[in-house]
């Protein structure tokens, strides 16, 4: 029971260490886009594939947006004048469509990787 | 941008409404009185509002992604509350485990959390029209029609379950809730790994070319299982982690029914 117990606590204790490991792994490339009159600037993002990076998102408009993708399986409410941070991928080469779920008739992008 | 204020609304409040439906069908069959909800409903709401009101301030913490923590919070303490529940709804009255005070209480948390982390949304959504006074009219008439249709959806729900014998009944309700609660675990999981607090994976599979995530049956897959188009190991990991740690504790609790009943 004990050594089940402490094979459990090594499990534990290596996973963390991999997140850790993860975690402090050299800075992510990082990339930018505005929201302006309910449009993103720009619509068409390249980022490297098979990389994590770190989107910032800045909205320019005074009304709250929320980013959103089935494709990227990303979900975030960004306030007016606020940037959110989104952290994306790693992905497979090809095309991922996000919009703005609050006027998602203009609010449309599409992240390429590459 | 009526259909937009449908669909979003429809969105958040099916999957309240689906927890509601599936707490007060197993509430019917225990003979539980269903005063609960309303309490449950309206503290949610007020919880919706103040998450909403700080969500500017939740946004900046842990270095800009406290919505994706705090929210990754709520849902694993709605999968615990759920998981409470399992357990008291399978341990018979009076033995020191089941209680309908008790268990009032643990459903009216479970729905108040699910309202709070899903009405926040939409009370965002809806505040960002409130300067515009013609388009917050034409917002507020596709909040009603999306929160009817998901209100109606999950009165069918109910119904459905209560139709059935009671035996079908109750099994078919507590599946679902260790569906639901499955599902809740993996978007936990999601919004962690949005965080880069666990490690982000390539998807196991896609199968968003048999169901879109964003179609009818996507949407409604998603609320009922926590349907996800492209998971990932983690994920997936959450999700039949979750699901088999809430039946391994639905079968501790009919074990300890067993004995109990042998005992007396």
């Amino acid at each position: 029971m004990i050594s089940l117990q402490r094979r459990l606590a090594a499990c534990i204790v290596a996973l963390a260490l991999t997140g850790a490991a993860v975690t402090a792994q050299a800075e992510k490339p990082v990339f930018e886009i505005e929201i302006r009159n309910h449009l993103f600037w720009p619509s068409e993002l390249v980022i490297p594939a098979g990389t994590k990076v770190k989107l910032l998102v800045t909205n320019q408009d005074p009304t709250p947006e929320e980013f959103e993708s089935y494709e990227l399986n990303r979900e975030k409410v960004i306030m007016g004048q606020r940037t959110a941070v989104i952290f994306i991928g790693p992905l497979a080469p090809g095309e991922y469509p996000f919009f703005g779920e609050f006027h998602p008739r203009t609010a449309q992008g599409r992240v390429i990787a590459k | 941008m009526l259909l937009t204020s449908v669909i979003l609304v429809l969105r958040e409040v099916l999957e309240a409404a689906l927890l509601v439906s599936i707490l007060s069908a197993l509430s019917a069959v225990h003979g539980i009185s269903r005063g609960w909800i309303g309490w449950a409903l309206a503290g949610g709401f007020l919880a919706a509002l103040g998450f909403g009101y700080s969500i500017d301030t939740v946004s900046v913490w842990f270095d800009g992604v406290g919505q994706e923590v705090s929210s990754a919070a709520m849902q694993f303490a709605i999968y615990l509350f759920m998981a409470v529940f399992i357990y008291l709804i399978r341990v018979p009255a009076g033995s020191g485990g089941r209680n309908a005070a008790v268990m009032k209480v643990v459903m009216a948390m479970i729905v108040a959390l699910a309202v709070t982390r899903e009405g926040f949304e939409v009370l965002v959504y809806l505040f960002g029209f409130f300067a515009n006074l013609k388009q917050l009219l034409v917002i507020l008439v596709g909040a009603g029609i999306g929160t009817g249709i998901g209100i109606s959806t999950g009165a069918l729900i109910y119904y459905l379950l209560r139709s059935a014998p009671r035996g079908w009944s109750q099994v078919t309700s507590l599946l679902l809730l260790v569906l639901v609660a499955a599902g809740l675990s993996s978007q936990a999981a999601q919004l962690l790994i949005q965080a880069d607090w666990l490690p982000a994976q390539l998807p196991l599979w896609d199968s968003s070319s048999v169901i879109a995530e964003d179609s009818v049956t996507g949407q409604l897959l998603y609320a009922l299982i926590g349907y996800e188009s492209t998971p990932t190991a983690i994920q997936a990991g959450f999700y039949f982690g979750g699901a088999a740690l809430m039946l391994m504790i639905s079968a501790s609790a009919w074990l300890y029914t067993r004995k109990y009943r042998h005992g007396t």
